[in-house]
């Protein structure tokens, strides 16, 4: 999954001249909280609606207001993402770097935005599932083509794999879940624990 | 009183030795009421027409269902669901599920022309069964045919179903459709098949708020179970004000059901059985047509079977079960049979089931907060 697919276009955005409650107007208006600043075509900061809130709080030693243009309460440093850029990368930059979202660029023009809710849409898909299935979770020892062989051992079973996910537990081990198009997978968890794979779910029924 | 529908025809509808939705399950549960002296009379109900197939599904998955039925083809069936581990191609496959159909579209009728109020359908209950998809044993969705024929009468359907598995083909088919009322209680999607029934789903345009899932933890005991009801099931037939139930009484969510996690006993059965007995005779004028469904364990699911007859029945319980028909079984299955209609009462509380029960507590409070507000 890349930037491309999650991110929003177009952009909502305002100039670099605005005045700061035209901003916040605008924020409202749309609600959102973070609007990519431009100077004609080109990204030249980003403003939030903190930055908005802090410039012209009365806590601020010299408190803007709010006829102040937005240029002179922006993030200049902007850090932005790509298109093909997968989407884990930009989460990890915005972990990273503590910010809420990333301007999108296609060179020099501003193609979109992502921020943190469009990666929880992200999560909600990547793990989600698109058609009736069940839920298989096994763990993966460290011998090599183990993977492999706990497909080829669901497909021996005659069941359709739709989905893989895995991702490393706490041994580094890679833990793997697959949604199977049947009900069956009490049966097909027995089989694999017959074949010695270690499967966390379903469980192994006592009676 | 209660009127039973049942055709030995609906022995067709068998996908083989191997498969778990067997017909010997009906088998097993007639041959123990004949047993037990207590043979219902059954109204042998007509297959299900074709027109009355497409008040559920679209016609191009009903003409790859009919081509599937003439031979060992697959064709295009893999795109509807066909000829997979869960829904093998079998023969006649089209005149079976129309023949499941047909009896729980019978009871219906029986129902909306006065002719009967409680009806017991020895059957049916496919509701994974999707518009244009087969999907969990389920070939056509009669619970879906039966609810259109109930509304083409004006009445309005309170459809609920304790099979524990998401009624998902139900929902799906009636998911804008505020005439019909959907609640299922079932193991939570992120464990088992489907995968849906999040407390999220509430529907969409005029059917937002008419379609209710209480999703319940692994290892959920009857206790928490029947407290969950309790919170969800009552309130909502008392908004709703349904004209008629219609009960989805799957067996496996049984503890010793091989498919699913749920801890329910006999004993939990009975009781709910019971309630919703009372639930429609309060809120439903008493008319209520009831399916089986899923069920897997065969000593467990006949005589949860047995038990919701006499309840409908409104017969004695019996308690040890007839020798002859349990020696019969017995050989023919290669297992023991339990003695007696009840399960000895085990104590089958895991070690965390304060903390199953919390979770369960709350998701059904947040199921009908976030439902309430479509209620008013």
């Amino acid at each position: 999954m890349l930037v491309r697919d999650i991110m929003h276009s177009p952009v909502v955005s305002i100039g670099a001249d605005a005045r700061l409650d035209e901003a916040y107007a605008r924020m409202q208006s749309y609600r959102i909280r973070h609007l990519p600043v431009l100077d004609g075509e080109r990204l030249v900061g980003v403003v939030t609606d903190r930055d908005l809130r802090l410039a012209t709080s009365a806590l601020h030693p010299h408190p803007f207001q709010s006829g102040a243009e937005v240029r002179e309460v922006m993030t200049r440093e902007v850090v932005t993402a790509a298109p093909l850029e997968p989407v884990e990368e930009a989460a990890r930059v915005m972990r990273d770097r503590k910010i809420g979202c990333l301007p999108v660029l296609e060179g020099e023009r501003l193609a979109g935005i992502i921020t943190g809710p469009d990666l929880l849409d992200a999560l909600i898909e990547l793990t989600g599932m698109s058609a009736p299935s069940g839920r298989l979770a096994v763990e993966l020892g460290e011998a090599p083509g183990q993977l492999v062989r706990l497909i080829d051992a669901v497909d021996a079973a005659g069941a359709e794999i739709l989905s893989v996910l895995s991702y490393p537990d706490r041994t580094q081990h890679p833990h793997v879940i697959l949604r199977v198009d049947t009900l069956h997978t009490h049966m097909l968890a027995d089989r694999l624990r017959a074949a010695d794979f270690d499967v966390s779910w379903p469980p192994h029924k006592a009676w | 009183m209660v009127t039973t529908v049942y055709a030995p025809e609906y022995a067709l509808y068998d996908f083989g030795p191997a498969h778990p939705f067997t017909p010997l399950r009906q088998q097993m549960l007639l041959g123990l009421l004949e047993a037990l002296g207590r043979a219902p009379a059954c109204a042998a109900p007509a297959p299900a027409t074709r027109e009355e197939v497409l008040t559920a599904h679209d016609e191009a998955y009903v003409a790859a269902v009919e081509a599937a039925s003439d031979g060992p083809a697959r064709g295009q069936g893999g795109r509807f669901g066909l000829g997979t581990l869960d829904v093998p191609v079998m023969p006649h496959m089209d005149f079976a599920a129309r023949t499941l159909a047909g009896g729980t579209l019978h009871g219906a009728r029986l129902i909306s022309e006065g002719a009967a109020r409680r009806v017991l359908q020895l059957g049916g209950g496919l509701h994974h069964a999707q518009r244009a998809h087969a999907s969990g044993f389920c070939v056509y969705n009669d619970l879906s045919m039966a609810i259109r024929r109930f509304e083409q009468q004006k009445m309005r359907v309170a459809y609920i179903d304790i099979d524990v598995h998401h009624g998902d083909g139900v929902q799906a088919l009636h998911y804008a459709d505020p005439n019909a009322l959907t609640i299922s209680l079932h193991e939570a999607g992120q464990y088992l098949f489907p995968g849906t029934g999040h407390v999220h789903e509430l529907g969409e345009g005029d059917g937002l708020g008419f379609k209710l899932n209480a999703p319940l933890e692994p290892s959920t005991t009857g206790e928490s179970y029947l407290e969950v009801f309790e919170r969800v099931v009552p309130h909502a037939l008392a908004w709703f004000a349904p004209d008629v139930l219609v009960v989805v009484c799957g067996a496996d969510a049984h503890y010793r059901d091989p498919l699913a996690d749920l801890l329910l006993t006999t004993h939990d059965f009975e009781r709910l059985f019971r309630r919703l007995v009372e639930l429609a005779d309060r809120y439903a004028q008493g008319r209520a047509l009831f399916t089986l469904a899923g069920g897997y364990d065969l000593d467990a699911s006949t005589r949860i079977w047995a038990l919701l007859y006499h309840v409908l029945a409104e017969k004695p319980l019996p308690d040890a079960l007839p020798e002859d028909w349990r020696a019969e079984w017995s050989a023919r299955l290669g297992r023991p049979l339990s003695a007696r209609l009840h399960d000895a009462a085990p104590d089958l509380r895991p070690p965390d089931h304060e903390a199953i029960a919390n979770q369960n507590r709350f998701s059904s409070r947040r199921l009908l907060e976030m439902a309430v507000r479509y209620w008013l």
